[in-house]
């Protein structure tokens, strides 16, 4: 089979040579052969796909933890009480935090990128982890504000309660305030991995090969670009759709305690 | 029990309490009562430092809470409270809201705090609503939970911030039975209410306040017969 498809590929091309026209079915099929299955090109989109996936997968991690270091510090500095001595090196770290924020927040990824690449890391060859780094110091600041966000949500009565119970600061936040905080953002830190994952596609300013760049790399080889820009815009699409629908699983089981009746 | 001594709590320029000075013995009910924005509320959260005084010291048991090297998570322990919006928490059934605290603060393990708990829902009974989440409840079954949860420490004062104040007027019998059965078992309360039935009936002592100030104090029977001062008398004449 495969074989035969070659061959027809082969022929198709030298119609084509031979300044013959190809049918529209005949078209469609050639374009779809020479930019998935010529030369096994579909491996360098798995490749690419691949290096998209570990790009997201680490810069998500990355964003959640520097999320939530930065959303629980600023938290904790604005919840100090009144009245009491402020931690000094709490409003210290606020103040950097703050900073960082509104620097990640207040330039383009693509600058931010460019400057870790071409600057910060100009002499690194392993572009997968200076995007990796660099998607997940942006990342990070927004997933501290939705976090933030998040915790505010939460009826101060509920800190209360907790406390008044005689728990712990880190315990009511642990047992109370968190996990009402996490149902709040759900949503909003599942639109942030999915701009994240699509995000991505900008490696290519630094020459990350992810499957965006081949993409780009195969239609410059093969001077048509519908296949291989659609395909990809295709695996995209299906990655969030199929993140989405988890999603939603997730938070109509996290909605259990809303039940009426 | 608690000494309240001299005590004065302001937000910004707005003085809220005003040099509070009083004592709460075992085993009184002390009903609370004032106009809104008379500082009843502050004063309850400052038994149990939710606000943090500006002034003046409270002692519990001895123990000066408003200083800040006192261990506070160990006073609150023995000291319930119960809020005007019950604050349960919508995220765990009734039994582990209830069951939470005594567990973590490593009070009782996991079964007897479960015994325990179910003992005080038959008490106020509702115990067939451990396995239900809080949105499940009726506003008075909300606060007869809440304050099942603030006994379930075995505190040995309980606080009460209006706890009637939010519930529609049907619900509010059922939470003043359970508030009258303690009181009839000795248990020591502090009660801020609107609910002069209660102060009258159940009232071991009652504090009036306007201004920020503890202007009259007396047991109820004399206080609501022979009010002294002429605040007094015009605030009791609106609402009784």
């Amino acid at each position: 089979m495969r074989l035969n498809l070659a061959q027809w590929y082969a022929e198709m091309g030298q119609r084509l040579l031979n300044g013959q026209p190809l049918g529209f079915w005949q078209g469609v099929g050639y374009d779809f052969y020479q930019s998935f299955l010529d030369g096994a090109r579909w491996k360098l989109y798995v490749q690419g796909l691949g290096t998209t996936l570990l790009i997201t997968i680490l810069a998500l991690i990355l964003g959640v933890v520097f999320g939530v270091v930065v959303a629980v510090v600023r938290t904790m500095h604005d919840q100090q009480r009144p009245g009491r001595r402020r931690n000094p090196v709490l409003g210290a770290v606020n103040t950097v935090f703050e900073a960082y924020t509104t620097i990640i927040r207040g330039t383009p990824m693509m600058v931010q990128l460019l400057i870790m690449g071409f600057v910060i890391f100009k002499t690194s060859r392993n572009t997968t982890m200076v995007a990796a780094l660099s998607f997940g110091i942006n990342s990070g600041a927004y997933v501290a504000e939705i976090i933030r966000g998040g915790l505010m949500s939460v009826d101060p009565g509920q800190m209360e309660a907790g406390r008044s119970l005689g728990l712990n600061y880190v315990k009511t936040m642990r047992f109370i305030v968190v996990p009402q905080a996490i149902k709040n953002i759900l949503p909003a830190l599942g639109n942030e991995f999915i701009t994240l994952l699509k995000d991505t596609s900008i490696v290519t300013v630094i020459g990350g090969r992810d499957i965006t760049k081949v993409a780009m790399l195969i239609q410059s080889k093969t001077y048509g670009g519908f296949m291989s820009l659609f395909g990809v815009a295709v695996v995209y699409l299906a990655m969030v759709m199929l993140f989405s629908w988890l999603m939603s699983r997730l938070e109509r089981r996290l909605r259990q305690s809303d039940r009426r009746s | 029990m608690i000494d309240v001594h001299n005590l004065s709590k302001s937000f910004g320029d707005n003085l809220v309490l005003d040099g509070i000075t009083t004592r709460i013995q075992k085993g009184e009910v002390v009903v609370i009562i004032g106009p809104s924005g008379s500082g009843k509320s502050t004063f309850l959260r400052c038994l149990n430092l939710l606000e943090l005084p500006s002034g003046g010291s409270v002692l519990f048991d001895g123990t000066d809470i408003t200083n800040p090297k006192t261990d506070i998570n160990a006073i609150r322990r023995k000291m319930g409270m119960v809020f005007q919006h019950f604050n349960l928490f919508p995220n765990m059934t009734v039994e582990r809201n209830i069951t939470l605290a005594p567990v973590q603060t490593g009070l009782m393990k996991q079964h007897e705090a479960d015994e325990k708990a179910m003992a005080l829902l038959r008490r106020v009974g509702l115990a067939d609503r451990a396995d239900s989440y809080p949105s499940q409840l009726s506003g008075g079954q909300k606060q007869r939970i809440a304050i099942v949860r603030a006994l379930c420490m075995d505190p040995e004062v309980l606080l009460f911030d209006e706890p009637t104040s939010a519930l529609d007027p049907e619900m509010v019998g059922e939470v003043l039975d359970v508030m009258k059965d303690l009181a009839r078992d000795g248990m020591t309360m502090v009660v801020v209410t609107h609910e002069m039935g209660f102060a009258r009936e159940v009232g071991s002592r009652v504090l009036f306040m306007d201004g920020g100030k503890i202007l009259e104090e007396n047991e109820p029977q004399a206080f609501f017969a022979n009010p002294r001062e002429e605040r007094t008398r015009s605030f009791l004449s609106k609402v009784l």
